[in-house]
């Protein structure tokens, strides 16, 4: 494969030893994130690429300046790296797959995995006490869209069960683990849009 | 950014507002659902929903109207009276726990926002599918509409038979889903939606079949097809 790449297109002139193998390598990272689709972890992308984790970390960090000038972007997103189109050609990419159907979680539905998301593992009776409302309806639909699991129960009177978030639910937010989850109280959702940009 | 779904809203004397604070109002007892008249609220929502329907929000009303129900119910029926009085102890300190409760949930309530606003952003961003896994196959030109309309009109059909005798027979979403299966087995090319359901049959029958056929859907079991806006739509067993 890399024989046919390297003869396919071949890279613009480069500086001498190290820095060389940068423009390269970059390519292979963005190669295996288009075929890959979802986020793929930098140790996986070190060991198809036969290089080390931190030249991999430099790599997406070049393509991240790089895409800038392409329609695409590099996410951090679920412990791993994922290719994707810039939300400015949304719209674009919408009409082209014709797409018009929206999937947004409903205003219950966001509170209802908020609370399960901070607080995990949380029960039903969690959620229902801060929303004051029954909310088996919600716990049902984020279960049946798999951002939230069952992890067991709490080992209480009635052994309720517990939820979790899922893997899904960092991709579905764009965020890489739960410490990037917005901070509670204040409103660092301003921070975080600008540092996904 | 532009908040997408807004929820029902109720306006009705005695209340105005997103349908969810009614209920989040009335089950804290804070709003006496004896002076709301739930008819109209019901009426509105029907007639809303006739308007244009997104299954969702649709959904979730219904089930909110539903505890609204049972809550009234609950609270017109005449009541036991109290085995005894409630204990006095900890009143003093009951609005402070409420501010604590409703503090807590405002928190929450903006960390959905903050979640929110992250769901916009993600769902403009567009990754590949991995190769070799359709999107989603299941429902091959077919729009949730589509099938409500086929659903309709085989409803009608019900409707002007209804001299039929009526059986009383139970009809069990299971069963129909293994009638389904069968019959979709038998036909490897495809069965027509509305063939589905037979000549002469109950609006219980059909409801019963159509939820069954869904939920094959759902589980990707079924796959519908339809070739054009008006064409037929063609059901198959999905072979894994």
């Amino acid at each position: 494969m890399s024989a046919r790449q390297e003869g396919f297109a071949p890279p613009a002139p480069m500086a001498e030893g190290e820095e060389g193998t940068l423009p390269e390598l970059a390519g292979g990272v963005e190669s295996i994130l288009l075929v890959a689709g979802g986020p793929v972890s930098a140790d996986k992308l070190a060991e198809a690429l036969g290089a080390d984790r931190a030249a991999v970390t430099q790599a997406v960090r070049y393509l991240q300046q790089r895409t800038h000038v392409t329609g695409l972007l590099i996410q951090a997103v679920a412990g791993g790296y994922q290719l994707g189109t810039r939300p400015e050609h949304a719209d674009a990419v919408r009409q082209f797959l014709q797409s018009q159907h929206s999937d947004a979680l409903t205003r219950g539905a966001l509170e209802t995995l908020a609370i399960i998301a901070y607080r995990q593992p949380a029960t039903r009776g969690d959620v229902e006490q801060v929303r004051g409302v029954r909310s088996d309806w919600h716990i049902e639909r984020l279960l049946e869209r798999q951002l939230i699991r069952e992890m067991g129960r709490r080992p209480t009177v009635g052994r309720p069960m517990l939820f979790g978030t899922t893997e899904l639910f960092l991709r579905y937010f764009g965020l890489n683990d739960l410490a990037e989850l917005p901070p509670m109280g204040t409103r660092g959702v301003q921070t975080l849009l600008d540092a996904a940009r | 950014m532009v908040q997408k779904s807004v929820g029902y809203t109720v306006k009705v004397p005695g209340f105005e507002g997103p349908l969810d604070l009614l209920v989040t109002l009335a089950h804290q007892g804070k709003v006496d659902l004896a002076t709301i008249p739930l008819a109209d609220v019901t009426q509105d929502f029907l007639a809303r929903a006739r308007d244009s329907l997104d299954l969702n929000e649709a959904t979730e009303a219904l089930w909110m109207l539903a505890a609204l129900v049972e809550m009234k119910a609950k609270l017109l029926l005449p009541k036991a009276p109290p085995a005894e009085p409630l204990p006095e102890i900890g009143e003093s300190d009951l609005p402070e726990k409420l501010e604590e409760r409703l503090a807590e949930y405002r928190q929450f309530r903006d960390a959905a926002e903050a979640l929110r606003a992250l769901e916009d952003l993600q769902q403009r961003i567009f990754v590949r599918p991995p190769a070799g896994e359709p999107a989603d196959l299941l429902l091959e030109g077919v729009t949730l509409d589509d099938l409500f309309r086929a659903f309709e009109t085989v409803l009608t059909r019900a409707r002007k038979n209804r001299a039929a005798e009526v059986e009383d027979e139970p009809v069990r979403v299971a069963d129909r889903k293994a009638a389904i299966l069968e019959a979709l087995a038998r036909a490897p090319q495809g069965v027509e939606f509305a063939r589905l359901f037979g000549r002469r049959v109950s609006a219980v029958f059909i409801v019963v079949t159509f939820l069954a056929l869904l939920e094959l859907i759902k589980e990707h079991k079924v796959r519908a097809q339809q070739a054009g806006p008006l064409s037929p739509i063609m059901l198959a067993a999905v072979t894994a």
